[in-house]
């Protein structure tokens, strides 16, 4: 019964930080020019694809961050722009009658997979625990736990858009784009204040 | 050689990301010729890159440019250059290919060696003090995007074009990383020059 405990508290960790019911709404906004089916794909798609990205930073991650020479208050700000542009993007959308609107991208890794899901603060605990951790089958029984959780709340999200509707998931857009920016420079600024420590 | 301007050099030259757009220009040749193809806009691309590594250390030695400015520049570049690998516009070059056989533009030029590429070989031409890492560098990232052109056809077929996207799309958030570093690395060494003037 003793290891069961950190492994749900691990578990937990992971959860919140990846945050899937707050980060929900905004995902859903992002997709939501795609039907319903499509929509539910594309969740399933990128909770996977931040799936691997959780589990190789749980065994590569440091010694990737180390062979690029990069530290982790870079990883942190490069989160934090990335996000930055995807909630300019929300707030003020590209509205320009020229463009047909078929050529919408899908979002595709960028940005939900990471940094939404997957973002550096997941990628900074995983690494941090995963160091002082000796079991690392612990830490993916973790991590893969609170994924069953997120990915749960992944595919419930397409939902939120029966109750919501159209008009609802536009004026949500915004009001995400805000959160998100908010999120966004709170990253940066995280980043920002660990390389002026740094400086001094 | 230098480990991450390798790197940096293979990601800029995104050969997975002109997979799809190659194979779009080739097909309906025949493998023998589509090879041939490679090989001869690659070594195209070689010889760019080989100039602008030399035209670099010129141009930036002339202009007495200190590492600080390089640094942050390179910094800035990387950092646009990966962003249109995460966020690819629909007006972008690679979304509207001729569909012919491609002769220098565009496979050669900008596809591979792109203004961002020439650009950046001369920055860090100039940083660089032995000429010797950074040809061998500029070699390495290049050889490692032939083999991958080269095995073009069997990459899409095992990974298939999500796979690829999926691929190219992580390159470009490692090149965004690597972006950021290389500016606060400038910012680092910009501060105390500023403070020790005051």
């Amino acid at each position: 019964m003793e290891t069961l405990q950190p492994i749900s508290q691990l578990a937990i960790t992971y959860f919140l930080v990846t945050n899937p019911i707050g980060n929900s709404p905004t995902i859903l906004a992002l997709v939501k020019d795609f039907d319903f089916k499509r929509q539910k794909q594309i969740m399933l798609r990128e909770g996977f694809f931040a799936l691997i990205i959780a589990l190789v930073f749980q065994f590569f991650g440091e010694y990737i961050l180390k062979l690029l020479h990069v530290d982790v208050f870079s990883l942190t700000l490069c989160g934090g722009i990335l996000l930055f542009l995807v909630a300019l993007g929300m707030i003020f959308p590209d509205n320009d009658p020229k463009k047909p609107h078929e050529f919408k991208q899908e979002p595709f890794f960028v940005p939900i997979a990471t940094p939404l899901l997957s973002g550096p603060g997941l990628m900074t605990i995983i690494m941090l625990t995963a160091a002082s951790e000796q079991n690392s089958i612990k830490i993916t029984g973790a991590i893969l736990l609170a994924w069953t959780g997120v990915l749960a709340v992944m595919i419930a999200a397409p939902y939120l858009q029966r109750i919501l509707g159209r008009r609802g998931l536009v004026a949500l857009e915004q009001v995400m784009g805000l959160i998100l920016t908010l999120i966004a420079i709170e990253m940066i600024l995280k980043g920002a204040g660990a390389f002026v420590k740094t400086l001094s | 050689m230098s480990l991450t301007l390798t790197l940096i050099l293979f990601l800029i030259m995104d050969p997975l990301g002109n997979v799809s757009s190659y194979l779009k220009m080739v097909s309906g040749l025949d493998p023998k010729k589509q090879h041939y193809i490679v090989i001869r806009e690659m070594l195209i691309a070689l010889a760019a890159m080989i100039i602008f590594n030399y035209l670099g250390e010129f141009i930036f030695s002339q202009l007495q440019i200190t590492p600080v400015t390089v640094r942050v520049a390179s910094g800035v570049i990387l950092f646009l250059i990966a962003l249109k690998i995460l966020f690819p516009s629909p007006t972008s070059l690679r979304a509207n290919l001729p569909k012919e056989e491609p002769f220098i533009v565009p496979l050669a030029i900008p596809l591979i060696a792109g203004p961002s590429l020439l650009a950046t070989i001369m920055l860090y031409a100039h940083t660089e003090p032995s000429q010797m890492t950074m040809l061998t560098s500029i070699l390495i990232a290049w050889a490692a995007a032939v083999i991958v052109l080269l095995f073009s056809e069997q990459l899409q077929h095992t990974l298939g074009s999500n796979g690829l996207m999926a691929c190219e799309r992580l390159m470009g958030m490692i090149l965004v990383l690597l972006g950021i570093q290389r500016f606060l690395e400038g910012i680092a060494l910009f501060i105390p020059l500023y403070c020790h003037q005051t």
